[in-house]
């Protein structure tokens, strides 16, 4: 079977409509927060969660129970909760006419469970008999087979999965057997070096490398799964899937949809497929590219193999057509399946039916269904009746439903079942509601004083909600100013670590990065491998053969026993000697100034000199004292073909013609010293480093989208930040979201290289930016797990200012430790003792390295506000950890521009990050990725759960919830921008994704406006104008003054 | 004469197809005390018959048909998903374990006692599927999952009677099953190590239709603390009976 060209795009665009609501996945060596919705952020975000709801089987709101726990623990507001019911009754004018505020308020706070009872059999009649205390009215014959017969072929609609239908009907799993088949190829295929032995033909794409080695592939074969006769076919796996879908007997126009839902049925691990297709700068996808419509067409094989192997061995309906027959002919007997291997039968009736069905005998069949139907009925309005009476006694109203008649029942229900959808946002907006009070009081208004000298150290911090304790620790221990602006500080960085060979993109992934930056050593350290380093690469290679970890273990294995009670019992004194023994990093520089193009041409130079001498050791095992630089230079040439004839080496050292050539060759196609590859070099030299008008222009952005343009003190200290954490596949999960999930510290000492510049400064104060001589951009890096701040590059320091380091480092420290004791009893069972600040540093500073340690750290669990203003706005406030700040002042924004970079930028990121944490919270199984505990590194690219199963998504429970309950509250994003009105309305107005994210209720948005000192809340799509709490204002800026230095 | 007994107790200390007879009794009463009576009184009818009988008339034949009929019933273990009936597979397929043991001439009271070790995990499994059927209206798996979570009492009550089903280690089964083994030929060996893994897959298999997994079904009452108390008190009289008795007497 050949497709024409257009018929298979067809099918690709099908394939990639059918993706759009997949949220891509990211290797987690760079854990990049998301929004598992993120593909149907255009819908409203109660209309989203309900799709999502359909589309990955998630619940978009926490349990009843939950929310329930919350209200008795205080968690949630009651005058909030009583705001938003009274809010929503207004559309349920029946349960209005019957006090149904106090109905809803005992629905929501006293019963567990749904007040509305699934009913699939039972009619109103039977409930209001039920409530009548009757038994609903039961007629044997008539039960309706033609009716049944209906209600089966609209369970199985021709976009639900073939194989869905024989599970349904026969309780084969044969939904799960082709997860596991498809699982095992995704782990071969896309394995990143974890497997000792990997797939071969990978080069040739997925479907190819696949469809290839399951042509041979005995297991599949004796489990009588014959594909190869499925992918002889077609010629691609576009025609595969075409053929497969017309085999099995679907309607094209049911295509898409099915598409959909195959894609789905395993969203982690086609998330990644369709990031990893586009990621053309992904080393693993250039080299084995796979995309959704290979794994799509593997996935139908794999099914379309099933379901025959199923049909020819138990009989049953090979495709649509035969289903249908069988649904006409055994409507009564497919009816009784049905109901029990889904899970759907009375569970009193359950062991006959199972004992019926498996005889098969229509007469015992049909006897039991006109049995079965009326049980059905009956249950089901006896459930019914008893919640409603149940729910009538909590509200203290017990005769209320008795009174109602028929048609009113009726209406009750119906507005019970609305309002019970609606109820997951009546809580969600309570929750906000009661945040929302409750950082307006903290927020301080009015206007800052002047200082009245400058600060002893500026310390930019990035937003993350982490920072914020650390800030304010600082802030109050001593005379420091922080503030606040995403962690890779507005510049975007590709990055080539030392001794790497790729690129990691350090910035927000809605962002690319068009510069590079190349880590350099300064060659103060010797780069050569001690005997402790070769040992510890020789036992990783014994430990990732196939064979040796065989006689491995017997051998060496106590070695790794000493690892193993050092790293369990004394974590913090085992790293300290690891560290010890351990090479340190080499110290580094980052190539960060554009080079010119001499300066490119003679780096290659130098770089092919370098490969020369190393090659003629190699070759010939002269030394570098027996050769000289006319004759290194001589050769560069001929191997660049700018030199003919006989070259002084072979003279020198009596080489043949032959000889020569020959060595000249292996210099150009081995050690690549030829046009081609130096031209290449050279392009990409061309990309590293930044342009004197590009260094001064981030530089000058990122100081005035924060508001410091003036008073800068002699430390301007910018911290990157990142996690440090043993046995922790989620560390980057717990790194810099803005820097692609990386550390902040290389975009950190990036922007203080330019910023100490002084052609730079000259430049941006001709831009108003004064920034005095003796202020010195510092780098540092926060680890946010121990608080620990480590300042770097202070070989570059001014001497003036090294005597100011000592009373710097003072300052952190005490910061960290008040930090940690802040911080560190929320990781602490309940009833532990109080720790002092030193014991909490410590046991934070443990997790660094305990590798037994499921949670070093909440993260940025409990997120829940992002602040863009002055600092002034939370200096004085206890934010509890949970709100972005980014600093921002309006006055020197008169075009709104840097407030819409901040906007596009790190609010888009912070929303991603929210979204993630809200999900995971509020549904860890399916929108999280369960327990740590169960977890093993698939791939080297994403977790697993046991030894099979999708690509866990998500956040882990550890991460979002404590002893089985959220401790991540799920609510939206609230944002809060200190503006003018208008300004911030333009602001969000003119980014058309942030104005969508607010309109579709993704986002809270408030503004303050600091010259009215009003605040407007966009709400149920206008502004309005809300009640400010009187507390936070004019807390005047006294203390501002008295805390500022004499 | 030995014969007709043996073909007796062939009902009592069932084999397939024999022990369609039991099965269906087992079936036959929902009341708890009856069931366990049953189940306890069914089998030692079955030894003193046995001890009554004579063996020797073909033991080949006897030790083939009692593997048979455990390993066959271990299997049914696997599709059964209602609790009671799971239980009386267990005890189905633990009982022709018995056979083998006699014909290693144990003592008689060694016969019974190992017999009682093997009753062990099924009556336990009976108590579980009566503590089941009275709050989720049937004791069947796969309905209503994800106990542990709600009922974390009776979720723990079930993990450890599966675990005695299993034959774990303390729980008579083991010790029974190790005794049994100790004497066994290569192939009755076998048998019976396979009839011990299938019921292993079964155990699990059942904990995964009930206390793993996600939560389903309505909101049911945990068992109390005192039921969980009495519970557990019979669950360590039983360990501590087989140690001293079972234990002693293999």
């Amino acid at each position: 079977m050949t497709l024409s060209l257009g018929r298979r795009l067809k099918i690709r665009s099908m394939v990639h409509m059918a993706a759009e609501p997949i949220p891509n996945f990211w290797p987690m060596r760079t854990f990049i927060h998301h929004n598992p919705l993120h593909g149907l952020e255009e819908l409203p975000f109660p209309q989203a969660v309900a799709r999502g709801e359909a589309l990955f089987h998630g619940r978009g709101f926490l349990r009843r129970a939950d929310y329930q726990r919350w209200l008795a623990d205080g968690r949630i507001d009651r005058d909030s909760l009583e705001a938003s019911i009274h809010s929503a009754l207004g559309e349920y004018p029946t349960l209005q006419s019957i006090a149904g505020g106090a109905l809803v308020h005992a629905l929501l706070t006293r019963r567990r469970d749904p007040v509305i009872c699934q009913r699939k059999v039972a009619r109103l009649d039977d409930v209001a008999a039920a409530l009548a205390g009757k038994t609903p009215h039961a007629a044997p014959d008539a039960v309706n087979v033609e009716a049944l017969a209906d209600h089966l072929r609209g369970e199985f609609p021709p976009e639900r999965p073939f194989y869905e239908a024989l599970d349904a009907l026969y309780g084969t799993r044969a939904g799960e057997t082709l997860d596991e088949l498809l699982i095992k190829t995704c782990l071969d295929f896309f394995d990143e070096g974890q497997s000792a032995w990997q797939m071969p033909g990978r080069e040739k794409g997925l479907f190819a490398a696949w469809s290839r080695l399951a042509r041979r592939n005995l297991r599949l074969f004796l489990r009588g799964l014959h594909v190869q006769k499925i992918v002889a076919q077609a010629d691609s796996p576009e025609g595969v899937i075409a053929f497969i879908l017309d085999e099995l007997g679907i309607p094209e126009e049911a295509w898409p949809d099915l598409i959909v839902r195959e894609l789905t049925h395993m969203r982690g691990w086609a998330g990644f497929i369709r990031w990893r297709s586009t990621a053309s700068h992904y080393h693993w996808a250039r080299a084995y590219p796979a995309d959704l419509v290979d794994f799509l067409a593997i996935r139908l094989v794999l099914a379309l193999a099933l379901v025959r192997e199923h049909a020819l061995r138990w009989r049953m309906p090979a495709n649509r057509t035969e289903l249908e027959a069988l649904l006409t002919e055994c409507p009564a007997e497919c009816y009784l399946r049905h109901e029990l291997f889904t899970g759907a039968v009375l569970p009193a009736q359950a062991e006959h039916v199972e004992d019926v069905v498996a005889r098969g005998r229509p007469d015992e069949v049909a006897t039991l269904l006109s049995r079965y139907i009326p049980a059905r009925r009956n249950a089901e309005s006896q459930r019914q009746a008893r919640a409603l009476d149940d729910l009538a006694e909590h509200a203290g109203m017990p005769e209320v439903f008795h009174q109602l008649d028929r048609e009113h029942l009726g209406r009750v229900l119906k507005e019970l079942a609305a309002f019970e959808q609606r109820e997951g946002m009546v809580w969600l907006e309570a929750m906000e509601a009661g945040y929302r009070r409750s950082l307006l009081a903290r927020l301080r208004r009015g206007s800052p004083a002047p200082r009245a000298k400058r600060p002893f150290a500026q310390l930019l911090f990035c937003i993350d909600v982490r920072s914020e304790r650390i800030r304010r620790q600082l802030e109050t221990i001593g005379d420091y100013q922080t503030y606040g602006i995403a962690g890779f500080f507005g510049v975007p960085v590709s990055f080539i670590a030392l001794g790497k060979g790729s690129e990691d993109h350090l910035c927000p992934v809605v962002v690319t990065p068009k510069n590079l930056v190349l880590e350099v050593s300064t060659g103060a350290e010797k780069l050569d491998t001690d005997l402790y380093s070769s040992a510890e690469h020789l036992l990783h290679d014994l430990k990732h053969s196939v064979l040796s970890p065989y006689f491995t273990v017997e051998a060496i294995g106590l070695l790794f026993g000493f690892d193993l009670v050092g790293k369990t019992i004394a974590p913090r004194a085992y790293n300290r000697w690891r560290h010890k023994i351990e090479n340190d990093k080499p110290s580094t520089r980052l190539l960060v100034d554009k080079l010119t193009r001499e300066q490119a041409d003679s780096v290659v130079r130098a770089l092919q000199r370098v490969i020369i001498v190393e090659a003629i050791h190699k070759e010939f095992g002269i030394e570098r004292e027996a050769i000289t630089d006319s004759i290194i230079r001589e050769l560069r040439e001929a191997a660049m073909e700018n030199h003919a004839g006989q070259t002084q080496f072979a003279r020198d050292f009596a080489l043949s013609e032959t000889a020569e050539s020959r060595f000249i060759r292996t210099l150009q196609a081995d050690y690549r010293i030829n046009r081609s590859y130096a031209q290449m070099q050279l392009e990409r030299l061309g990309r590293i480093g930044f342009s004197l008008e590009e260094q001064t222009y981030f530089v000058a952005q990122a100081l005035r989208s924060i508001g410091l343009t003036e008073g800068f003190s002699r430390f301007v200290i910018l911290t990157g930040h990142g996690s440090h954490s043993h046995n922790n596949p989620y560390e980057s999960a717990l790194d810099c979201g803005a820097c692609g999930g990386s550390h902040g510290l290389v975009s950190a000492r990036v922007l203080a290289h330019m910023a100490n510049k002084p052609a730079v400064r000259r430049r941006i104060r001709q831009q108003g930016i004064h920034i005095p001589d003796d202020a010195w951009f510092l780098p540092a890096f926060h680890n946010t797990t121990s608080d620990q701040i480590q300042l770097h590059d202070l070989d570059l320091l001014p001497a003036s200012h090294l005597v100011y380091l000592e009373r710097l480092r003072n300052g952190l420290q005490a910061a960290k430790r008040r930090s940690a004791a802040e911080r560190v009893p929320t990781l602490l069972p309940e009833g532990s003792p109080a720790l002092d600040p030193i014991g909490a540093a410590r046991i934070a500073e443990r997790n660094t390295v305990d590798w037994a340690q499921v949670r070093p750290e909440w993260g940025l669990a409990r997120n829940a506000g992002f602040i863009i203003g002055r600092r002034h706005l939370t200096e004085a406030s206890d934010l509890e950890g949970r709100a972005f700040l980014h600093s921002y002042d309006y006055r020197l924004d008169p075009r709104g521009r840097l407030l819409e970079s901040i906007l596009t930028g790190p609010l888009v990121v912070a929303q991603w990050i929210n979204m993630e944490h809200y999900f995971s919270a509020v549904d860890n199984e399916r929108y999280g990725s369960g327990s740590k505990v169960y977890h093993n590194v698939a791939c080297r690219l994403g977790v697993i759960t046991g030894n099979l199963s999708d690509l866990r998504t998500g956040l882990p429970s550890q991460t979002v919830l404590q002893d089985g309950w959220p401790y991540h509250d799920p609510v939206r994003l609230l944002t809060l921008i200190e503006a003018p009105f208008e300004h911030a309305r333009a602001a969000i107005e003119g980014v058309a994704k942030v104005r969508s994210l607010v309109v579709n209720g993704w986002i809270l948005v408030m503004i303050l406006d600091p010259a009215t000192d009003r605040v407007y809340r966009f709400v149920e799509g206008e502004w309005r104008e809300e009640a400010l709490p009187d507390a936070g204002h004019d807390a005047t800026d006294e203390s501002a003054a008295e805390g500022a230095p004499s | 004469m030995s014969i007709l007994v043996l073909l007796l107790a062939v009902f009592f200390l069932p084999l397939f197809p024999a022990s369609v007879v039991f099965n269906r009794l087992a079936a036959a009463s929902d009341h708890l005390a009856a069931r366990v009576a049953l189940f306890v009184i069914w089998p030692q009818i079955g030894v003193v018959l046995i001890l009554w009988g004579d063996l020797a008339v073909g033991p080949g034949v006897i030790a083939a048909w009692a593997v048979l009929s455990a390993i066959l019933y271990a299997f049914r273990m696997l599709t059964v998903r209602e609790v009671g009936r799971w239980s009386a597979m267990l005890a189905s397929s633990a009982w022709p374990l018995a056979w083998l043991y006699a014909l290693q001439a144990p003592t008689a009271p060694s016969l019974v006692a190992f017999t009682l070790a093997l009753t062990a995990a099924p009556v336990l499994i009976l108590v579980v599927r009566a503590a089941l059927a009275s709050r989720l209206e049937a004791a069947y798996t796969g309905l209503h999952g994800g106990l542990a979570r709600d009922l974390p009492r009776l979720s723990g009550l079930i993990v450890v009677t599966t675990l005695a089903a299993m034959a774990l280690p303390l729980f008579p089964g083991f010790f029974a099953l190790l005794a049994v083994l100790s004497g066994a030929t290569l192939w009755v060996a076998i048998g019976i190590l396979l009839t011990w893994l299938l019921w292993s897959w079964a155990g699990a298999r059942l904990l995964e239709g009930t206390v793993f997994g996600p939560r389903s079904g309505p909101v049911a009452p945990d068992l109390s603390a005192f039921a969980a108390w009495w519970a557990a008190l019979l669950i360590g009289l039983i360990v501590a009976a087989g140690l001293v008795w079972t234990g002693g007497a293999l």
